[in-house]
């Protein structure tokens, strides 16, 4: 369990650093045009505001803060803006909108104003009790079971935003936006297919349904299984399974304990 | 042509009126629900339990040039319900309308409105050769079916106070109702009537009351109300013995704060009872008081003539996006069951056929962990009533999100800086109720890791031949014995998850069941 957690940590920290030529010498910025501002702002509210809300902060359906987007903050002209959004990221459901400059130019005028406005408030307060999330670590939450403060979480606190700490201490899969549907999320739930006659394949669950079952065996193979009324019969265990448990009824006392004790692990 | 048409129509309307119990969607599709109970119960039974293993691909058709994009889907998707008249399928994607012909999904025009892309579209109205589509930038346009050619399109509001109009526009007699208003935005939204020739408005009802009005007292001003959204954006269901609409309304904004609107705020989260012909409201019910987590009540207000302690009974039900399965009086709107069919974690109990919030359970800035998350336990896709098994059909899930609300925002609108971290989707299955009492007669668990969310939610339809088609989070497209929830039959329709609600019909004596899946539209038949 130690090792899959582990796994599902670093595709996490990986999926937050800011894109390749994000960083690096700030442009000029050219000077705020009220016009171009409003022309881009009623172009993203019609296109853009559904995932990323009405003032580029983030919407509701896991659009980004594009106030606090690398892409953005660091490219007031719309440069990298405009190469970005030729291919767009279509893995995490945002698709390419390649713009004429005009248009750009305006959305990236909009956007500017946008980060100026914003207030920088943080996404997640830490709200709870270390003690009493230590108490809850070592004691009725069983979290020591599988986890250690010098091993798998020694530092936790450093590596991730108290809002992510938060919602990856109370499921360790995904990273808060939607999940991916059908195929599995890390770390990887194990199958055990049994056939009729008894024969028996284990390994890495890669998709099921009622009607198949895929997995990867030791050796790497790929194994496809048809159901038919529960034929041949399904085993699927998740690494996860003390952690669904416990969200089913964890109280947010509870959770914001454990983040308040979790923040101090540095 | 025209004379042919309306005949149709007006045979459908007198079905309609001879009673809901014994009719179904007949041989046609002529409105977004089939007919107007939102049952998506056919009286079809040429493909049955017996014989649906024969059932094969007769036509796919592809759609092109959608620009659809945003939170739902980057890959173009069908979410409308396309109607099927006189031998052709009309079918719309964000600021498209296709003609197909039903028996070989060959395509007669397409028509593209120059506009962005946005959420979705539901689908299109029709009043004899008449087609009127929602655009994303709040017009509805008028198409002549014959050609696809453009009649007229009337602006019903400008895109800056009002974002993503995706409703399908219902005729009801010689009313094109269509509800106008997106999600979130800050603004108000409103259903309106309009003349089929001209466009011309008949009446507009606002979702929100105004000063001085009945319902103001449950928010703090009427400029509050104003600019709090609640967009009608599912087409509605009628009783034509009765002679009201059945609307359901969206959330109250600002979405996830609620502490600038404090109050139940009316009629958001609702079903409301109009008058067809003057846009008067009878009766309210309100699902979500004073909703905070985007629960919107824009599921289908399915209607049943049903029977409650040996009395025959208009009722009116709903599996709501908050996990409470709801039944009504829809003659008066009286609440005769409130009963929870998922997770859910954020309300003390119900007092008197009210859900009672728990504020405890609001976003915080410290997050707050609730039962299900903003995408619900169901959503937009129909669910079914079979008047067969007297069942209630829907697809539902288990899924939870941490809630987040800035800390003291100083002005909150829309969904401004408060948040989600969604967990997970868990538990996804297809349900059969009870529709009486909202007991659990059966259901089919989806193993899949990952279950349906907003967009993923297949809808359902039911028949007479005693199946029930509908779709599991893989992407198969399934019939079921709709008595026992026996899977028959199933195809995987390519890596996409059926995307509308399926419907059937039948042309030259054949049945056809027809669904689609991301940018296609699939028809079935019979070998």
């Amino acid at each position: 369990m130690i090792a899959t957690l582990v796994l599902g940590f670093a595709l996490s920290i990986r999926a937050q650093q800011p894109p390749a030529g994000a960083r690096g010498a700030t442009p000029a910025a050219p000077p705020l045009d009220t016009a171009a501002v409003e022309r881009g702002r009623l172009f993203f509210a019609q296109v853009c505001s559904f995932c990323h809300g009405i003032d580029a902060r983030g919407g509701a359906e896991g659009g980004s803060d594009l106030t606090l987007s690398p892409i953005v903050v660091t490219d007031p002209g719309g440069r990298q803006l405009g190469e970005f959004l030729q291919v767009g990221r279509p893995e995490k459901k945002m698709p390419a909108f390649p713009l004429p400059p005009a248009q750009l130019s305006d959305v990236a005028m909009f956007l500017r104003a946008a980060v100026a406005a914003g207030d920088r408030g943080p996404a997640a307060v830490v709200v709870g009790d270390a003690r009493a999330g230590e108490a809850f670590f070592t004691g009725a939450g069983r979290c020591a079971t599988c986890h250690s403060i010098t091993g798998d979480l020694k530092g936790i606190g450093l590596k991730y935003s108290t809002a992510t700490l938060q919602g990856r201490l109370v499921l360790p899969r995904g990273t808060g936006g939607y999940p991916g549907r059908g195929s599995e999320i890390p770390p990887f739930r194990s199958v055990t297919v049994t056939l009729p006659s008894g024969e028996r394949h284990t390994g890495t669950l890669l998709s099921v349904s009622i009607f198949s079952v895929t997995l990867q065996d030791a050796a790497g193979a790929r194994r496809t299984f048809t159901r038919d009324e529960n034929v041949p019969t399904v085993e699927i265990t998740d690494p996860l399974q003390a952690h669904l448990d416990l969200m089913t009824t964890m109280a947010d006392k509870v959770m914001h304990d454990l983040t308040a004790y979790l923040v101090t692990l540095r | 042509m025209i004379r042919r048409s309306l005949a149709i129509v007006t045979i459908v309307a007198i079905l309609t009126a001879a009673g809901l119990a014994q009719s179904g969607t007949g041989d046609s599709w002529p409105t977004y629900h089939g007919d107007h109970s939102g049952r998506h119960y056919s009286s079809l039974k040429q493909v049955t339990v017996a014989n649906v293993k024969n059932l094969s691909l007769a036509w796919v058709f592809r759609t092109t040039g959608s620009s659809q994009g945003g939170r739902a889907a980057p890959a173009p998707a069908i979410k409308a319900m396309p109607l099927m008249v006189n031998g052709v399928l009309y079918l719309s994607t964000p600021n498209q309308v296709f003609a197909v012909d039903a028996r070989t999904g060959e395509q007669i025009w397409h028509y593209a409105w120059p506009g962005h892309g946005a959420i979705g579209n539901r689908g299109v109205g029709m009043f004899g050769n008449w087609l009127y589509v929602a655009t994303p930038d709040n017009n509805i346009v008028s198409l002549d079916a014959r050609t696809g050619k453009e009649r007229w399109s009337k602006k019903m509001v400008s895109v800056e106070a009002v974002n993503f109009s995706s409703s399908a526009p219902v005729v009801i007699g010689n009313h094109v109702i269509v509800g106008i208003g997106g999600d979130g935005g800050g603004s108000q939204s409103f259903l309106e009537s309009l003349d089929p020739e001209t466009g011309a408005s008949q009446w507009k009802w606002l979702t929100t009351p105004g000063k001085g009005e009945p319902g103001i007292e449950t928010w703090p001003s009427a400029e509050v109300a104003a600019r709090s959204a609640g967009a009608p954006w599912l087409p509605p269901t009628y009783d034509p013995a009765l002679n009201l609409i059945y609307v359901t309304t969206g959330q109250p904004t600002p979405t996830y704060n609620g502490k600038g609107r404090e109050g139940d705020n009316l009629y958001t989260c609702s079903v409301v009872a109009l008058n067809p012909d003057t846009g008067k409201m009878a009766w309210y019910y309100q699902f979500s008081p004073h909703d905070t987590h985007d629960w919107d009540a824009t599921q289908v207000p399915v209607l049943i003539d049903g029977t409650i302690d040996g009395q025959p009974r208009k009722l009116l039900a709903q599996a709501n996006r908050n996990g409470y399965y709801f039944l009504l009086d829809r003659t008066n709107g009286k609440n005769l069951l409130v009963k929870q069919f998922a997770a859910s974690n954020s309300y003390l109990g119900i007092d008197n056929g009210r859900l009672i919030p728990n504020p405890a359970k609001e976003g915080s800035p410290g997050g707050t962990l609730v039962f299900p998350d903003s995408d619900g336990a169901a959503n937009y896709p129909s669910p079914s009533f079979s008047p067969d098994t007297g069942l209630f059909y829907v697809n539902a899930t288990d899924a939870a999100s941490i809630f987040y609300l800035a800390k003291d925002p100083t002005h909150p609108t829309g969904f401004g800086r408060d948040s989600e971290w969604h967990l997970g989707l868990f538990n996804s299955r297809l349900m059969a109720l009870d529709y009486r009492t909202g007991q659990v007669r059966w259901q089919q668990k989806y193993p899949e890791t990952a279950g349906f969310w907003s967009s993923t939610h297949p809808g359902v339809l039911t028949t007479a031949g005693g199946l029930l088609f509908s779709g599991d989070p893989s992407g198969n497209f399934i019939a079921f014995d709709a008595a026992t929830g026996k899977p028959l039959w199933h195809a995987r329709l390519g890596g996409t998850t059926i995307s509308n609600s399926p419907q059937t019909f039948v042309l030259d004596g054949r049945q056809y069941v027809v669904v689609a899946a991301g940018d296609s539209l699939f028809g079935f038949a019979l070998q």
